[in-house]
């Protein structure tokens, strides 16, 4: 525990070995670097490359295929051993075998290095630089060289580079959201005020910012012993969880590896019982694995991921975590910051009240007028104060920019009503000019008011005139009369009453009011050349003529109400999480519609009813406004109940640390939970959340790295199109599995026939291949590029235990339906094949073993022609192409029908996607290629193919597209019938 | 229970749409000729007996036992060549392709077992392999409709120099070709393939030892004998070792 803050400055001296005068000497540095290391945080430690690139080689199907390859080894082992004739097939088979495997890890890999690569961009920072006294010098050092007993200066927009324990400031103030969330700026002084050092003023802490003033410190901590590090290495040790992707997906691998193990085991039993040899019924393992496993897909589901990725990129997320795109589909609760996010985070005047009545301002981004009534010369007089009594001023070469773009020196009110009076009254600087400002007292706390006095512009009037602007209750004491259509009244206990009134009416929508008055000093008293003395204030500052009222409020952005309410149509619950003050809170919240417009909290139930607030029934309020204190004092189950009973909540005044709690208790629910954060205290909250977004603009480094997804404009409707960008990726990928699991029974069915019926084999292992990772991988592709069937923004969240990727439906109709109707196309063709050369189907039954026998070169077929040994295979190989070729012209048909999962292909437009038609083609190319291209090469199994068995399966295919369109239509025409939930997948 | 009524009509439509488009395939062919035959554009050769070890005859000649397989698979082999079986066939032009394109029925070549000289089983009841001479009778795959070309004649030659002496019956390993063409099993019932008996007369000095035979089909263009992958279009390997 510290105690710096508990010291003397000469104590501290004594301590640290250094000098406030001189600071350490070089020498005296370089050895404490020595022993302490840098003053940088230790990055999370990465899992070292070679362990992630192994990760992807026995990740998913891999296994599966290690085995299939370890299999086709110990077979050529046998073969060999044996001394048979061709035993180099099962060599190369294996070799294939493990060559897709490396080579979908090595793809996989590359697609994950970069996406980490993108981030890694991310958190490169520029060497920050710190004014340091070392050797009795001041010295210009890069930050990571502090040590322990180090004297620094900071200044205004430094950004303080160690734990500093202050020993010299001056008008210091700093800003210490990134470490607790409090946006307002904290005033330093040297005085030790406070038992705990995160509370004491005469600290100030590493990645915080010095908003003003200057400052001598001594450095008592650095790396990563300062207190963020401290938090930072904390961060690393919350859980990652799995994202509901990852989950899918395992799943959808479990399902798949157990389908083919399964069978794959199951016929190795009824081939051994069927006398086979052992070693056949190795080399049929082999097959049927290869045949059930989608060695393209995990890549295919990678590139899909990837392309979501790219396109909410484009749309500001920028996605860390490639799974991460999905999650953000399946989010059920969004815990949002305020500040930044809802909000524009900029102060900007939204209402007026000047003659008795309340005006409201234009708050959007990009204003250029205020529509509100300008007539009334009280305005007149109101924008002159406005105009005057403000420090604030733009920097200078700005000309160009809009006005609400432009940079301003000044706090965040003063900034708000000068771009406010910029805009109404145009060149402010130069109407200051004009009125030449003779005295002036600014801002304090005590006094809460800010007071200038000017000349005027009117060359006739030689009075002064003083404006003063302030806390609206401190401006009103001090005025005697009021202004009202431009002339001044006394201000009466009437008067006074309106005052009230539309001060509360201001304050309880959130907003910081303040009070404008002035006085036109007299002539007589106030001549030219009198000495305003501001300390003595030899002026009045009492019985001043009140003028008017503006409010501000750091005003919503304007594509936020709409974003809230796609959200709730999505059926995703929107939480507000902030800092801020409960009512500016609620005002916001209301105001872009996380609390609606009918709902109420307790509180505002007790007040309409006029009873305490114990009496209320807390189910009857659909809407929470949780205090941050409060919620310190709350059991889990109290939690819990909030977050069930209430729909539409807000946590105001909540720290960092809070809003850890609260994703836990939104998960406890069963939630999926999107959390946005943007200080360094809010990574244990980034990690914790299913999906951590972190804030472009606005975010520490720390949020960055902890965050799943980065938003690059800071919005949070972009939220909202990253939502439905992962619905439809998880519509999507359901339709990339579904087209490319049915071609695997067509693939299998062979192998179990050839087993069971002893028929030449129709389809080989390598041509398998040819169609999982060839003919197949674009058109999978190309289905992530399929838009939405209906508006997924107006369904519910997927339920995480029920809406799986890959659920029975999908599974069955794909395998058995879909995928038989494929298989039967395929066999007429090879059936066709055969028969016309010679082998009647009749002929084909039960021949396996001679017809693979290296001894039988007179082979006779039904028409009583010889075949030798290599005339059979050549025939086989030219089966395998026709079988290829009928798969692959099926799967055109299974390729267009899987565009949609209920809605007619005609209702999707068959051409609207056009990535479909280039898979199409390249479908077809590819296995022209194959064919006619590689016809000739007999290590790949294909031979030249009669034209006309492209078309024997033609008929099929359509068959698969008609019967998917029944399907579709009487899914859509008997919703929630037997039909519907047995097909509908 | 709905769900497997459903699955038993599905997948009887399917099994019947299955039967149909092959009814509709198969009456597309015809019965006497395949549709294509271009995957056996040449034939391959076979020899008979067939030892199931890989083509390798191994026999001691004074051993009956070792050669009796090979006996009885050489005379059941040339039972269809039997005069009796033969009645119905016809003696043709030697030496011309016996083309019968407008003749409904089909005629077939008499094959006279004469032909075969001292491998017809006739004279040596063990066709040579008591005495050491051991016939193999050498077939060519019947092909639909292949004319071969020039004289084509089987032509053995052994890798080891002097070890055997190589006879053929017919002569010269001669195939006539007024066996050809082949009209195929349902129009052509009673062909016979011609046949060319190789006698090896291994020399005494050679026996124990391994003796590599190949034969090849020659002197006739249109009849491939030197594919690289096919080891059996138009030529046969086998290997022959005696003992006493």
């Amino acid at each position: 525990i510290q105690e710096d803050h508990k010291l003397s400055a000469s104590e501290l001296e004594e301590k640290y070995g250094t000098s406030t005068n001189k600071g350490l000497s070089s020498a005296r540095a370089a050895e404490i670097l020595a022993r302490d290391g840098p003053n940088s945080l230790t990055p999370p430690k990465a899992t070292p490359e070679i362990v992630k690139f192994l990760k992807q080689m026995v990740g998913g199907f891999s296994i599966l295929l290690w085995i299939g390859a370890a299999f086709s080894w110990i077979s050529f082992g046998i073969q060999f051993a044996q001394g048979a004739e061709s035993p180099f097939d099962n060599l190369y088979l294996g070799v294939v075998l493990a060559l897709v495997v490396i080579l979908t890890g090595i793809f996989a890999y590359y697609q994950e290095a970069k996406s980490t690569n993108i981030m890694a961009s991310f958190s490169k920072m520029i060497p920050q630089q710190a004014l340091v006294i070392r050797d009795a010098e001041k010295k210009e050092l890069p930050a990571e060289e502090l040590v322990v007993g180090d004297i620094v200066e900071i200044k205004g927009g430094d950004r303080i580079p160690a734990d500093i324990r202050l020993i010299f400031t001056q008008g210091c103030k700093v800003d210490n959201s990134s470490l607790t969330g409090e946006s307002e700026p904290q005033s330093r002084s040297c005085d030790f005020t406070h038992e705990n050092p995160l509370e004491t003023k005469n600290i100030a802490f590493y990645s915080t910012t010095c908003v003003e003033g200057t400052a001598t410190g001594i450095v008592i901590n650095t790396g990563d012993r300062t207190v963020i590090g401290r938090i930072a290495s904390l961060a690393s040790g919350v859980g990652n969880e799995k994202t509901p992707i990852a989950i899918e997906i395992e799943h959808f691998v479990y399902l798949v590896a157990g389908v083919a193990i399964s069978i794959g085991v199951l016929f190795f039993i009824i081939s051994v019982s069927m006398r086979y040899k052992i070693l056949d019924s190795i080399i049929f393992l082999i097959g049927i694995i290869v045949a059930n496993v989608p060695e393209g897909l995990l890549a295919t589901v990678t590139v899909s991921l990837s392309l979501t990725a790219k396109r909410m990129a484009k749309k500001n997320c920028l996605v860390k975590n490639l799974e991460a795109v999905e999650t953000l589909g399946s989010t059920s609760v969004i815990c949002s910051d305020k500040t930044g996010t809802l909000t524009q985070n900029r102060m900007t005047v939204a209402h007026l009240w000047f003659d008795n009545q309340i005006y409201s301002a234009d708050t959007s981004e990009d204003q250029t007028t205020q529509p509100f009534d300008q007539t009334s010369s009280t305005w007149t007089a109101l924008s002159k104060i406005v105009t005057l009594c403000n420090r604030a001023e733009f920097r200078p070469g700005q000309e160009n920019l809009p006005i609400m773009k432009r940079i301003v020196v000044g706090d965040a009110s003063e900034t708000a009503l000068l771009k406010f009076t910029e805009v109404i009254l145009g060149d402010v600087m130069s109407i200051r000019a004009r009125n030449k400002k003779v005295a002036e007292i600014p801002f304090n706390s005590t006094n809460k008011f800010q007071l200038s006095i000017h000349e005027t512009d009117d060359p006739n009037d030689k009075r002064f005139l003083l404006v003063m602007k302030g806390a609206p209750e401190r401006i009103l004491e001090r005025c005697s009369t009021i202004m009202i259509n431009g002339k001044e009244e006394p201000l009466d206990s009437e008067k006074a009453e309106a005052f009230q009134t539309a001060y509360m009416e201001l304050g309880g929508m959130g907003e910081r009011v303040l009070g404008f008055c002035h006085l036109y000093l007299p002539e007589n008293e106030f001549p030219d050349t009198y000495p305003f003395d501001t300390d003595s204030m030899n002026f009045p500052t009492s019985n001043l003529c009140f003028v008017g009222l503006l409010s501000m409020i750091d005003p919503p952005r304007s594509t936020v109400p709409d974003a809230v309410s796609k959200c709730r149509s999505a059926g995703i619950k929107v939480i507000m999480v902030t800092g801020d003050h409960p009512i500016t809170a609620k005002a916001i919240a209301k105001s872009v519609g996380i609390i609606s417009a009918t709902s109420e909290t307790v509180e505002d139930i007790a007040k309409r009813l006029n009873i305490p607030v114990e009496q209320v029934n807390r189910r009857e309020a659909t809407a929470a406004v949780v205090n941050g204190m409060e919620l310190k004092d709350m059991s889990l189950q109290q939690l819990d109940e909030i977050l069930c009973n209430h729909s539409e909540i807000v946590f105001a005044r909540t720290s960092p640390q809070q809003k850890l709690i609260i994703v836990e208790g939104c998960q406890r629910q069963g939630a999926v939970v999107a959390v946005t954060g943007d200080g360094v205290n809010d990574s244990p909250a980034l990690k914790k959340a299913d999906i951590g977004i972190a804030m472009g603009i606005a975010g520490s480094d720390a949020a960055k790295n902890a965050a799943d997804m980065v938003l690059l404009d800071d919005n949070f409707a972009s939220i909202v199109t990253g939502v439905e960008e992962g619905r439809l990726i998880f519509d999507n990928l359901k339709k990339t599995i579904a087209y490319t699991l049915t071609k695997n029974i067509a693939e299998l069915c062979p192998f179990l026939i050839y087993i069971i019926a002893s028929i030449p084999l129709p389809i080989g292992t390598i041509t398998i291949l040819f169609i999982d990772l060839g003919t197949d991988i674009i058109p999978s592709v190309a289905l992530a590029y399929e838009k939405a069937e209906s508006d997924i923004m107006n369904r519910r969240p997927r339920n995480k235990r029920r809406d799986r990727l890959v659920n029975e439906q999908l599974a069955v109709y794909s395998y058995l339906q879909i995928g038989i109707m494929q298989s039967v196309g395929a066999f007429v063709t090879y059936f066709t094949v055969y028969a016309e050369q010679g082998f009647l189907p009749s002929t084909l039954l039960g021949v396996r073993v001679n017809w693979e026998s290296n001894a039988i070169n007179d082979f006779e077929d039904s028409y009583g022609q010889e075949w030798t040994k290599y005339q059979r295979m050549y025939l086989q190989w030219t089966g395998y192409t026709a079988f290829f070729v009928s798969i692959t012209i099926q799967q055109v048909a299974d390729l267009i029908i899987r565009k949609t999962r209920r809605n007619s292909i005609f209702q999707q437009g068959l051409f609207r996607n056009k990535v479909i038609w280039v898979g199409i083609f390249s479908q077809i190319a590819i296995a022209s290629i194959l064919t006619y291209g590689l016809g000739h090469v007999t290590a790949l199994n294909f031979t030249p193919l009669r034209f006309q068995y492209w078309f024997v399966a033609v008929p099929f295919a359509i068959l698969i597209w008609v019967y998917d369109e029944v399907r579709k239509l009487l899914i859509r025409r008997y919703p929630g019938s037997w039909w519907d939930k047995n097909m509908y997948y | 229970g709905l769900i497997l009524l459903f699955y038993l009509v599905f997948y009887g439509f399917l099994a019947a749409l299955f039967t149909f488009t092959m009814w509709v395939m198969l009456q597309t062919l015809s019965s006497d000729i395949p549709k294509y035959r271009d995957r056996i554009s040449s034939p391959g050769l076979m020899i008979s007996p067939k030892p199931d070890t890989a083509l390798e005859f191994y026999f001691n000649k004074s051993d009956v036992q070792s050669y009796a397989e090979y006996v009885s698979t050489l005379r059941k082999f040339l039972e269809s060549y039997d005069d009796s079986k033969q009645s119905q066939n016809i003696n043709c032009t030697p030496g011309r392709i016996f083309d019968q394109n407008d003749v409904a029925v089909k005629k077939a070549c008499r094959f006279n077992l004469s032909e075969l000289g001292q491998c017809s089983g006739k004279e040596d009841k063990t066709f040579g392999y008591s005495k050491g001479t051991p016939c193999v009778l050498v077939k060519m795959n019947r092909i639909i409709g292949l004319k071969p070309e020039g004289e084509p004649h089987i032509h053995c030659t052994s890798k080891e120099e002097g070890m055997v002496e190589i006879n053929y019956f017919p002569p010269d390993g001669l195939i006539d070709l007024m066996y050809f063409p082949y009209y195929g099993k349902s129009l052509h019932a009673h062909y016979l393939q011609p046949l060319v008996a190789v006698q090896l007369a291994i020399n005494s000095n050679s026996t124990k030892e391994e003796i590599a035979i190949e034969c090849k089909i020659l002197g006739s263009p249109n009849l491939k004998n030197e594919d690289d992958r096919d080891k059996f279009l138009g030529r046969i390997a086998f290997k022959v070792q005696m003992t006493e």
